[in-house]
């Protein structure tokens, strides 16, 4: 059970920055954009219900995640040391500021049941509940990355805090927004409401950007130093992601200020309610990608750390170079003989042929997803959409091969067991897992695309890349080689900010008119090549 | 729309990220002090955070990756752990490190190492 503790301990640090997000951004969206006290704020019952029901919810899903993580953490120590945690994990700072930690959330999400919810438009209501979430955020100062560091820590909690209330600013206040929305939809908000919490919004937002900035710089400088540490480690690596992303999400919070800004200069709803609303959609699925990758890089060792361990940046850009694609996989025989002497830890023999395995998977996919990115572009010409539409099926073959050959020391071509090799490896459970995402993405996407009327089906294959592509983000070669680990890595994440213009991409083309619609239709497949390229040229280090 | 939610909702929990810990040996004295032969010896490790001695483990590793505990503890600085070796014949060995850093990762190091005949 090894394997599924580790997944589900790493997993929870995004889950629960996403909680954490819902509940403190919601309330700095109370005190700062909807101020429900003010005497001229012309909010309704509903409004303000709604926006005090998502804090509630985030709080109560934060308590539950807390204790889960000190569950998850005493379920993996016992299971990776083989013995009791205890007493001795009831004296660290995990455990005193975790307990802590949920019960300031517990104490929140009591207050707003018992005191808020009945005195919806007190200031001082508002301002008790802030107070109550000081002591929480202090609390989990006491969890981040900087807290175990040897020097300067008191700085670097501070920074890490710091910087987690202002995504928490914004992603909370996205989040409050779709719930607006909502109401919008349903007409049980006043028409001006829309326009005019929007604007409000994009101040706080500028400023939950600049406190991005302001504090993140410093502990990206404090843990990376070197350009080196910055292209040729997995710490500096995942933050390159996550300034990607962020380039990604701050282009869609500038479109929506136009909007707002065109709105209040000629009073035309038109863009504020056919394409703000979708934009501000697509944004939510980069923004929570963003808090996993987030979670991700506070389990990376600083690069600052591993200065023996980074790589140059002539080998990262040789991961990406041409070259042809390996056609002829080794047999699995000779994959069996060599994994003995690859996975030793004492007289470690490197495997050409589990490397030239690994090749093969991955410029097969490659093809694979080339060719139907190639038909997918074809299925937009009337000429050829009867039969080009079916291009989806080309991932159910994708899922097949990987199935059969992502995994060969396991079932059904190796030795060890179907659940064994699942429960017991975490990166076979990520491999299944994939696997099983990626055919069950050909068969909905297919249908999707074939019958005349196919509802919501649509809408999965945009949620679904963008689940795959935070697997990419998060995926990890668990092992001791950590530049090997990170070269095959810096393929992985670039192809996740792939995997999740494709899903953004997708998911605005399904929702938006024209010509935004084809422009990001062509784009979400143009993501789609792009991986189908990566993946062709791939090559794993030998080791 | 409420169906798409709870889709997004599932499949943000079943996200996963890496396993790769924080706790990493930046200075050992393997390097500098070589292991002598059939010797007890102790070996210096400096780690980038605080660890978490009682919730870790160490192993020797030897030939035909044969795995034996073996005793840490703390040394003078913060961040330092202290190595007991037994006596070791010649050959090629390892160290395997299971790490609870402060920061509540768990993560795995290994150092490689070689005892050598003096020439």
């Amino acid at each position: 059970m090894e394997g599924i503790a580790n997944y589900l301990d790493s997993l929870i640090g995004g889950v629960d920055l996403t909680f954490y997000s819902i509940a403190i951004g919601g309330l700095l969206w109370g005190l700062f954009v909807l101020r429900p006290w003010d005497e001229n704020a012309n909010y309704n019952s509903a409004l303000l219900q709604k926006t005090v029901n998502l804090i509630h919810f985030g709080s109560k899903a934060l308590v539950i995640t807390q204790l889960s993580k000190i569950g998850l953490k005493i379920w993996l120590m016992a299971v990776t040391l083989g013995k009791s945690p205890f007493p001795a994990f009831f004296h660290t700072v995990q455990f005193n500021a975790g307990l802590a930690r949920a019960t300031f959330a517990f104490a929140l999400y009591l207050f707003i049941k018992q005191a808020l919810k009945a005195n919806l438009r007190s200031k001082t209501h508002w301002l008790v509940a802030t107070a109550i979430v000081i002591p929480l955020v202090m609390a989990a100062a006491w969890l981040v990355h900087g807290a175990s560091r040897l020097e300067d820590r008191g700085l670097l909690m501070t920074l890490t805090v710091s910087h987690q209330i202002a995504a928490a600013a914004w992603v909370g206040g996205i989040f409050q927004i779709l719930a607006l929305w909502g109401l919008k939809k349903q007409n049980a908000i006043a028409e001006e409401l829309w326009p005019l919490l929007l604007k409000r919004f994009s101040t706080v937002g500028f400023v939950a950007v600049a406190l991005l900035l302001v504090t993140g710089t410093p502990l990206a400088w404090y843990y990376i130093r070197t350009f080196q540490g910055f292209i040729g480690a997995g710490y500096g690596n995942l933050l390159m992601v996550k300034i990607m992303m962020m380039g990604l999400a701050l282009g869609f919070a500038w479109i929506n200020r136009q909007a707002v800004e065109e709105y209040f200069a000629c009073r035309s709803l038109y863009a504020l309610t056919v394409r703000v609303p979708y934009y501000i959609e697509a944004e939510t699925l980069i923004l929570l990608t963003i808090l996993f990758t987030a979670a991700s890089l506070a389990s990376q060792p600083p690069s600052v750390d591993i200065p023996h361990l980074t790589a140059t940046w002539e080998e990262v850009l040789n991961m990406f170079h041409p070259r042809v694609p390996r056609w002829e996989s080794p047999t699995h025989e000779a994959l069996i003989a060599g994994e003995a002497g690859r996975t030793a830890i004492v007289g470690q023999i490197p495997s050409e042929a589990a490397t030239a395995w690994s090749d093969y998977n991955h410029n097969i996919s490659g093809i694979f997803l080339t060719v139907m990115s190639f038909f997918a572009m074809l299925s937009y010409s009337e000429r050829f959409h009867r039969w080009t539409r079916y291009w989806p099926i080309g991932f159910m073959g994708l899922g097949i091969f990987l199935f059969f050959r992502s995994d060969a020391e396991s079932w059904p071509l190796g030795p060890i067991g179907f659940w064994d090799s699942t429960f017991n490896n975490g990166e076979i459970l990520q491999h299944r897992i994939a696997t099983f995402l990626v055919f069950m993405l050909g068969l909905y996407e297919t249908r999707a695309r074939v019958k005349a009327d196919p509802g919501i089906l649509p809408y999965l294959f945009p949620l679904m890349s963008a689940f795959g592509g935070m697997m990419l983000l998060a995926h990890s070669h668990v092992g001791f080689e950590a530049k090997t680990a990170f070269l095959i890595q810096v393929g992985h994440t670039l192809m996740g900010v792939f995997a999740l213009i494709l899903a953004c991409g997708r998911w605005l083309e399904l929702k938006l008119d024209a010509p935004g619609k084809n422009i990001a239709g062509f784009i979400s497949v143009f993501a789609l090549f792009q991986i189908g390229v990566i993946l062709m040229f791939y090559r794993e280090p030998l080791y | 729309m409420r169906f798409v939610i709870r889709i997004l909702l599932a499949l943000t929990l079943a996200a996963s990220q890496g396993a790769f810990g924080h706790a990493v040996v930046t200075h050992n004295s393997l390097k500098l002090k070589p292991v002598p032969v059939n010797q007890a010896s102790q070996v210096e490790l400096s780690f980038n955070s605080k660890v978490e001695l009682d919730l870790s483990e160490v192993f020797l590793v030897s030939a035909g990756d044969v795995m034996t505990s073996i005793s840490a503890s703390p040394g003078a600085k913060p961040g330092q752990v202290l190595l007991d070796l037994p006596a070791l014949a010649p050959g090629e060995y390892a160290i395997k490190l299971k790490i609870f850093a402060a920061d509540g990762h768990l993560s795995e190091d290994l150092l490689r190492f070689f005892v050598k005949e003096p020439k």
